[in-house]
């Protein structure tokens, strides 16, 4: 399977539709088959090659240059590395169900909308909508793993149904609203009407939840086995918040307004 | 053959596919994980009596463990899978769910799936949390003292063995018992297989069936020593006293691994400490289709 290296030829004057852009999906194209390949671009479809300069890479790899304008880069992903230079724009790993997507820099909203499987990392800050769903669809993020190295926007992991996602960085307002499961690590602060209608799920928090609507109830502090089991069998977990999950948390569940049992857990 | 003046008799042992599992089981303390292994495993010495065969498999390093807490590895083995299936929730929902501190974690990833978490969750009464992690699904069941965390299926064997067996025909029952004593420890090194009777023995070996109706199995008179003038005896003059190690594993090469340990370890001792000789329980090679035959296997 070749790997392909796309250089931006110049700043995009028009929104970009990389969905078909994969290592999978160019693998098995010629250099020449990959510079002709079609793209919605603005209103209009132009050929790959117009917009890219395109050079040979590794195996299975798929180099980006992005662009803010750039939008569903590493869409429906099922395999292979896709490395991204530069900030792009949104839905960025939507409905990816393999493989590894790298955001060298910010991305903006629906990172991981709807996606199943894999892993993204993101070097920057996330926009808006993390691991929710797509627009017009109602489930997000089922499963893999999303680690945000900066902040998150908001309503981060909005109506998630699995999966996990760690934001090293604060978290702006909304999230896990609706969630349903799946596991969100938050190492920032958590922004206000956090967890509003959650229904199931976990947010595990370094710090402590100030600004938690009424619909949450504080069940005290516990020493949790599942807490253990959880950063042996995900290490990345433990290194996350510093080394040291004793398996002693603070419980608040919610949201009881929306009859709700979802947690927060506050590592402390 | 003979080993170290201990007879290796012409026979073999006859047993039966089973099929079984692993679970780990762990708990604040090796005392805990223990009581609530011990408690799992306990009325399992047969099948017939028990509806499954069961044993602890060894004790777990904490840094082996799921949760990073001291673990102890179980064999349960049974007839068939659907009794699998019915016997190990039922066991692990009575015997380590009620035990403090406990968690019980799937101890074999392939084969067909036998549940745990996925029955006992119902106990949580819509309380319980289910948590999926790189295609592995645990279940958080509140209780009492705090949570019972559990897989929620493990794996199985269908190709596992049940009924490897050895006998030991000893001058005295101490000699027996001692030699038996040295087997069961030489054995307990072998993983993957277990010795479900009480201390790994068995003084009450049976043979099919009996003079009264209904006995699906009775003394094996033929090994009993008081009746060595009533019967067809098996045993020569100088036997006073016959125990049996019985054994199931998850594959035939654990059970014959086992029987091997065990077997040198008895020769080990050999004439001077009591031993005659090594002999072992079938129905004739019609039932079972396993055949361990002693001389093949210590050759």
């Amino acid at each position: 399977m070749s790997g392909y290296e796309l250089r931006l030829r110049a700043p995009l004057a028009a929104r970009l539709d990389l969905s078909r852009v994969t290592p999978q999906n160019l693998g098995n194209l010629s250099l020449n088959e990959v510079e002709r390949l079609p793209l919605p671009y603005g209103t209009a479809r132009v050929a790959l090659g117009e917009l890219f300069e395109v050079l040979p890479a590794s195996e299975g790899v798929l180099l980006l240059w992005g662009d803010s304008r750039m939008d569903f880069v590493g869409a429906g992903l099922a395999s292979g590395d896709l490395m991204v230079t530069g900030a792009i724009g949104a839905f960025a790993g939507a409905r990816m169900s393999g493989g590894r997507l790298v955001l060298g820099s910010d991305a903006g909203e629906g990172i991981g909308s709807g996606m199943s499987g894999g892993r993204i990392d993101v070097l920057g800050d996330a926009g808006a909508r993390l691991a929710g769903p797509l627009p017009g669809e109602r489930i997000g993020m089922t499963g893999g793993t999303i680690a945000i190295r900066g902040h998150a926007g908001a309503l981060a992991g909005v109506s998630m149904r699995g999966g996990l996602v760690l934001i090293c960085g604060d978290v702006a307002e909304g999230a896990a609203r609706g969630m349903v499961a799946g596991t969100i690590a938050i190492a920032g602060t958590l922004g206000p009407q956090a967890g509003a209608g959650m229904k199931r799920g976990t947010l595990l928090l370094a710090r402590e939840p100030l600004l938690l609507g009424p619909g949450f109830g504080d069940a005290g502090e516990h020493d949790l086995i599942a807490l253990q089991l959880l950063v042996r069998r995900i290490p990345e977990i433990a290194a996350f918040f510093g080394g040291g999950v004793s398996g002693r948390a603070r419980r608040y569940v919610g949201d009881r307004l929306a009859g709700g049992q979802g947690e927060l857990l506050w590592l402390y | 053959m003979n080993l170290n003046g201990v007879d290796i008799r012409d026979s073999f042992a006859e047993a039966f596919p089973m099929a079984g599992t692993r679970l780990v089981i762990t708990a604040d303390t090796p005392r805990w994980a223990r009581t609530a292994a011990i408690s799992l495993t306990g009325f399992a010495t047969s099948v017939i009596g028990c509806g499954c065969e069961a044993g602890i498999e060894g004790e777990i390093a904490p840094e082996d463990t799921p949760d990073g807490r001291p673990g102890i590895a179980v064999l349960i083995f049974a007839m068939s899978l659907k009794d699998l299936k019915k016997i190990v929730p039922a066991r692990v929902g009575q015997c380590v769910l009620t035990s403090p501190t406990s968690a019980c974690y799937a101890g074999v990833n392939g084969g067909p799936r036998v549940p745990l978490g996925r029955a006992l969750r119902y106990f949580g009464d819509g309380h319980q949390i289910a948590k999926s992690f790189d295609d592995r699904r645990f279940w958080r069941i509140p209780v009492m003292e705090g949570e019972f965390v559990c897989d929620d299926v493990t794996g199985s064997s269908e190709a596992a063995v049940g009924g490897g067996n050895f006998l030991i025909l000893a001058r005295s029952r101490a000699a027996a018992l001692n030699a038996a004593e040295h087997a069961v420890d030489a054995m307990g090194e072998v993983k993957g297989a277990i010795l479900p009777f009480p201390g790994g023995v068995v003084r009450s070996g049976s043979k099919i069936g009996g003079k009264y109706a209904g006995m699906i199995a009775s003394t094996n008179d033929a090994y009993c020593p008081t009746l060595r003038a009533s019967v067809e005896s098996a045993l020569p003059a100088d036997v006073q006293s016959v125990l049996e190690i019985v054994i199931d594993g998850l594959s035939a090469a654990e059970v014959a691994a086992s029987m091997r340990a065990g077997i040198l370890a008895v020769c080990a001792l050999g004439e001077a400490a009591g031993i005659v000789a090594i002999d072992a329980g079938n129905y004739g090679g019609n039932l079972g289709p396993f055949h361990f035959k002693l001389r093949e296997l210590m050759a």
